[in-house]
């Protein structure tokens, strides 16, 4: 558990983090979440020690880090946004390096160090010299690096950036296989990746704690209204009347149209929290008029838009 | 400590560092043996002497990259985010940069036993020298430690440390020239000042800069008159250049611009 109480950390005039406060539970999956600038990088040094904080107090399960920090430190692994790696050794050796840092005992050394590497998929690159491994296996090495000594809390920095689409996939995985065991603050500016991977969110934006909502909630929180997106083929003016005089329809506009084909897109803005579902409506108002549907879903407002409306306020 | 020191000396042998400090100085000191031996008469203090003046060169090589790669990989990490002090990483690296030096001081033993051997003199003049070696090597990897955490680039951190022991190597000259100008500018008539006055004047500062001067310090101990001040000196020196590094690091945590 770690709680963060009213950190400030200033740079000259500049505060950088500015009155920050929230808890991580155990065995939770928090994303950390805020434009370029925001602190989210600032407050994950000073979690992890790397930084001492202005004011304000960082306890790793119930252990100061200022006051304790060794204690503190033995819970915690850290990646860094560049991960630490020593190009001039291999894996193997780099990761003892790092067991003699954390002061792992010999005895169990092998066998944690075989184990972090097979649920890494490193075993095959353990004599490998780490200068002459893709950046995707210098991350997974960063990711391993964090695991020695088998802390209860992770902290990422940006574990996907630079990443190839598959590569991020995998990593993902790795992320939430992670979460069965450990507790994972997560950072990024990847919003889909916190979607798929955490289960609550803090979003900060200057240095200040704008929100902080586990993902659902956060979404229902911010929208009174849906969004349906609808493809059809049929005369685009007739159907948009048609479709605007269905009650719960607040506006439809369109996307895409294409006369040639008479295939077009609308987007659909209905009052959410009205008692019959629009949707069926929509359907039956299609189908009476012979109007055929070639896709109709509905846009939940992604993190994306949650991040935008909440940020630009 | 020991995790520091290991992985240091280890890539002094991953890098071509180690094998560039240890080719220089055994080519520099076979060398001055060499010339010695086949003169017929071997002094291994003065072969020791001039490998100390080398030192400008080879301390540099040595500690450049000992923080300020750290700095420039993003690895400095691992230390502040361990379970370890700095003060241990400070020291890990010293002890690593000093034993790679004693390594290079091999070729110097190889050189006493061969000495010995063939009847030269090994005496404990010879013994003093190897002290002011290591006393002086000391010193000098304590200034290089310094350098390279000020810095993040190799090459500024060698010339920083290569410009610092220059001066400390020529503080016995310094000191001659400083005084012998300082005294011809006095005695002018500009002044009108008692010429006895102005000779002790500066006479008094010539001695100032030179006491600085580890060199002159040490230079009786190739005659085998020991003393302890010098020892003092240069170790406290040291400590107090291992304890600024480690400020400077952790300055970095506190820093606020």
């Amino acid at each position: 558990m770690i709680e963060i109480n009213n950190l400030v950390k200033r740079y000259g005039d500049i505060k950088a983090v500015n009155g920050i406060s929230f808890t991580v539970n155990d065995g939770e999956v928090l994303g950390f979440l805020g434009p370029n600038g925001a602190g989210k990088s600032t407050t994950m040094n000073i979690i992890t020690g790397y930084l001492s904080s202005t004011s304000g107090t960082v306890k790793v399960n119930g252990h100061d880090i200022l006051e304790e920090p060794e204690e503190a430190k033995k819970c915690i692994g850290y990646l860094p946004e560049q991960p630490p790696l020593y190009f001039d050794m291999t894996v193997l050796e780099y990761l003892n390096f790092i067991c003699d840092l954390k002061k792992v005992p010999r005895s169990e050394r092998k066998e944690q160090l075989a184990s972090i590497l097979s649920m890494i998929k490193l075993t095959d690159m353990a004599d490998r010299l780490i200068g002459n491994l893709s950046k995707g296996y210098k991350q997974r090495v960063g990711i391993a690096q964090a695991l020695v000594g088998n802390p209860d809390i992770l902290i990422l920095d940006e574990p996907t950036v630079g990443l190839d689409p598959n590569q991020i996939l995998e990593i993902r995985k790795l992320i939430r296989k992670l979460a069965d065991k450990h507790t994972v603050i997560l950072s990024s500016h990847i919003l889909s990746e916190i979607q798929a991977v955490c289960d609550r969110v803090v979003i900060i934006n200057a240095g200040k704690v704008a929100a902080i909502d586990t993902i659902t909630d956060l979404s229902q929180k911010l929208s009174g209204t849906t969004k349906l997106s609808l493809s059809f083929k049929g005369p685009s003016k007739e159907v948009i009347n048609k479709i605007r005089s269905i009650p719960g329809v607040s506006n439809v506009v369109p996307v895409v149209s294409n006369e040639d084909t008479s295939i077009h897109q609308v987007e659909i803005t209905a009052d959410s929290s009205a008692k019959n579902d629009v949707r069926t409506s929509v359907f039956y108002a299609m189908s009476k008029g012979g109007w055929p549907m070639l896709e109709f879903r509905s846009m939940d407002p992604s993190l994306e838009e949650i991040f935008l409306s909440i940020t630009s306020v | 400590m020991l995790a520091v020191y290991k992985r240091e000396l280890a890539s002094y042998f991953r890098s071509p560092v180690g094998y560039i400090a240890l080719a220089l100085f055994s080519f520099l000191s076979g060398f001055l043996f060499i010339n010695q031996y086949s003169n017929g008469s071997v002094n291994i203090s003065t072969e020791i002497m001039s490998l100390c003046s080398f030192f400008v060169v080879i301390i540099p090589v040595i500690t450049m990259g000992l923080f300020s790669e750290d700095k420039k990989r993003g690895t400095e990490v691992l230390f502040y985010t361990n379970p370890l002090s700095l003060f241990d990483v400070v020291m890990g690296k010293f002890l690593a940069a000093m034993t790679l030096i004693a390594i290079l001081f091999i070729n110097v033993f190889l050189h006493m036993i061969i000495t010995a051997a063939s009847g030269g003199v090994v005496n404990i003049g010879s013994w003093g020298s190897v002290i002011v070696y290591f006393c002086l090597a000391i010193l000098f990897t304590s200034i290089g430690i310094l350098a390279s955490a000020l810095t993040d680039t190799q090459i500024i951190s060698a010339i920083i440390s290569f410009v610092i022991i220059l001066v400390i190597q020529l503080l016995q000259t310094i000191s001659t020239i400083a005084s012998s100008a300082l005294s011809s500018l006095l005695s002018s008539s500009l002044f009108a000042l008692d010429p006895e006055k102005v000779n002790s004047v500066c006479s008094n500062i010539a001695a100032a800069i030179n006491w600085l001067s580890p060199f002159s310090k040490t230079q009786d101990f190739r005659y085998g008159v020991f003393s302890v001040s010098p020892l003092v000196f240069c170790l406290s020196m040291a400590l107090v250049f291992l304890f600024l590094t480690y400020r400077i690091l952790e300055k970095k945590r506190w820093s606020q611009n």
